[in-house]
């Protein structure tokens, strides 16, 4: 049907074919107008901005020292860069091949932009906080629980009883408890289970507990993987004299990774989302450094301005993630493709 | 053959003989710091008084009573807002999931802008949003259509008598509002599951969209909608736990406080768990039933 000669009959069928339609559509139309004029009001006229503008340092930084501030900075734009450079740069071969080692490397730098070593002036886990940490615990746990879910999902799939029912055991009790519970323990419990003396920093235990708990869910995520690749293809690799940890390293377990590849994707942006709950814990990320401002008698009952703030910032984080996770996926779809051809 | 099957059981006593030598060298710290702490493990700190007092209480409680039933309490309330937010979310749910799979345009496109928009931020900045925004800062009743029987107002919501605080209202939204896009998602998805034909065939038998959504559609998509809404409902019941963001006295927040109180952190933690394994049974046993009695229901 050719829509534009059509308008008239097209916005007829698709928003008032009968009267139950119209009334909705009508009813919606009224809703949606008046939302939008209490909401443009309230931008323009009701909100005070102050309490976004005033603080940038703190939501992208948190309490790092003043004159540090470049260290978190440079680590944040290498991080908007490389994803800019990932999405849309230019598609020269060496850039493409150089990039999956950048993206791994842009970790260990992180860690020691923030906590200093090798030349730069150290700093301390408490005072990390914002974006940067909400960033940073979110790739460190993902590259952490990333192996992890895949020897839990093999272990899983094993023929050997007891590592199965070790894995077993491990992924069901984690994804039966709240995550809040294993970053409590993470926070209070970690510390009992080392020997006097060993200190373990904050970030690192969130690190830990986030990475334990969603260890779980990647592994589940990647077992649906394996489960979706017909059994032929063992067979065959089995025929062809592969060693079976030939056929899971070559054959099953890359195949179930790129089937996994949307969940684990969701895990990643679930896992961004989560990291708020260390506000709750007494981490200054995102939100938590957010209570704190709240907590300012300066910018008391700010809370709509802070809220509205916040939720914008979470989502293009997770919608730039989602981009690059398609884009990941699209790469890989088309690797498959031509080593078919 | 038998290489193979030694090689098997060589691994195996291997990978156990780590694992258990690892936890047992977690034990071993743990008691050793226990010790040092002079917090030898036992419960019977359980029957000591509380101390504390609840905003919210199912059964009658003082700061006298136990910590025990300090923790009943706090299980019975996690309950409360787990069965009743669960309620709304499937409604929502499946009011948005059928909208996002019917024939209105504007309504698919709302939906989905709701589904996207509650799926892009985190559950606890919306809680807080509900708590903080959608009801302590609402000033005088803004919403009473009938006197007595439904208000709004920053002491929560009113409904017919009964008193809801703002602490469990927000909850209610909020778990309610952000459940429910996930559950429309597992809506949507069932309903797209079965064939087109028999949209197209119930069309052609004269039947109305309402009477083939009901009649034909659903009752084929529900079994492939129950284990999703089982899988969104144990979220739920885990998500409820954030309750502690808002000052809600759930079992968590009373747990984080019993906890700090006496120092009992792995007696405590392990109650914890407990707790939430008990709520999971629950929940994932009734759906059984749910299941059992959908397709019982179906062969007949």
């Amino acid at each position: 049907m050719n829509k534009k000669h059509n308008l008239f009959p097209y916005i007829r069928r698709i928003a008032f074919s009968n009267s139950l339609d119209t009334c909705i559509t009508l009813f919606i139309l009224l809703a949606v107008f008046l939302l939008s004029t209490i909401t443009i009001k309230w931008l323009l006229f009701g909100a005070d901005w102050a309490v976004v503008i005033q603080n940038y340092p703190l939501y992208a930084f948190g309490l790092f020292p003043a004159d540090q501030r470049w260290r978190p900075a440079l680590w944040l734009l290498l991080l908007i860069s490389l994803t800019i450079i990932t999405l849309v740069g230019p598609r020269w071969r060496w850039l493409r091949k150089l990039l999956p080692i950048t993206w791994i490397g842009v970790i260990p730098l992180g860690i020691v932009l923030l906590s200093g070593g090798l030349g730069l002036l150290p700093v301390a886990s408490r005072y990390w906080g914002g974006v940067t940490l909400t960033i940073f615990l979110t790739t460190c746990s993902s590259l952490l629980a990333f192996p992890l879910g895949i020897i839990l999902a093999i272990g899983r799939q094993s023929d050997l009883p007891l590592i199965k029912f070790f894995s077993s055991i491990y992924i069901e009790a984690l994804r039966a408890v709240p995550l809040i519970a294993i970053l409590f323990f993470g926070q209070l419990l970690i510390p009992l289970f080392f020997p006097i003396g060993v200190e373990i920093n904050r970030v690192i235990r969130a690190v830990l507990a986030f990475t334990l708990f969603v260890s779980a869910y990647v592994a589940e995520d990647i077992r649906g993987g394996f489960q979706s690749i017909p059994k032929s293809q063992e067979e065959a690799a089995k025929a062809l004299g592969l060693s079976k940890l030939q056929i899971t390293q070559f054959v099953i377990l890359p195949q179930a990774l790129i089937i996994a590849l949307p969940a684990l994707t969701n895990q990643a942006i679930g896992l961004l989302q989560n990291t708020s709950l260390m506000a709750i814990l007494g981490l200054v990320e995102l939100l938590g450094i957010s209570r704190s401002i709240l907590a300012n008698p300066l910018f008391i009952g700010r809370y709509m301005e802070v809220y509205v703030w916040l939720a914008g910032i979470y989502w293009l984080i997770c919608t730039v993630m989602a981009l690059l996770a398609s884009h990941l996926e699209q790469k890989v779809t088309i690797e498959k493709l031509t080593i078919k051809n | 053959m038998r290489i193979k099957r030694y090689r098997g059981l060589f691994i195996q006593v291997i990978v156990s003989t780590l694992f258990i030598s690892i936890v047992a060298l977690f034990i071993n710290n743990l008691s050793v710091n226990l010790l040092r702490a002079g917090l030898g493990l036992n419960f019977s700190w359980l029957f000591r008084s509380a101390g504390f007092a609840l905003a919210e209480h199912p059964l009658p409680y003082s700061p006298s009573s136990s910590y025990a039933w300090a923790l009943f309490m706090g299980w019975l309330n996690s309950l409360k807002v787990i069965s009743s937010s669960l309620l709304i979310a499937t409604l929502i749910g499946f009011l948005v999931g059928f909208a996002s799979t019917g024939t209105n345009t504007l309504l698919r496109i709302l939906s989905k802008l709701y589904v996207t928009l509650i799926r892009q931020t985190p559950l606890l900045l919306q809680l807080m949003f509900w708590y903080f925004v959608g009801f302590l800062s609402i000033q005088g009743e803004i919403f009473s259509p009938i006197k007595g029987m439904l208000s709004l107002s920053n002491q929560g919501i009113i409904l017919s008598g009964i008193n809801l605080s703002p602490e469990f209202s927000s909850l209610l939204v909020g778990l309610g509002i952000f459940t429910a896009a996930y559950i429309s998602e597992v809506v949507r998805g069932g309903i797209n599951s079965v064939p087109i034909g028999q949209w197209e065939a119930f069309r052609s038998l004269g039947l109305s969209e309402n009477d083939g959504l009901y009649k034909i559609i659903m009752p084929q998509a529900l079994p492939a909608i129950l284990p999703g809404l089982t899988s969104q409902y144990l979220n739920l019941a885990k998500n409820s736990t954030l309750a502690i963001a808002v000052g809600y006295a759930d079992i968590y927040a009373i747990g984080d406080t019993v906890i700090t109180q006496t120092g009992r952190a792995i007696e405590g933690f392990l109650l914890l768990l407990l707790s939430f394994l008990l709520l999971n049974l629950i929940i994932s046993n009734l759906m059984e039933l749910l299941n059992k009695y959908i397709l019982t229901y179906k062969q007949r």
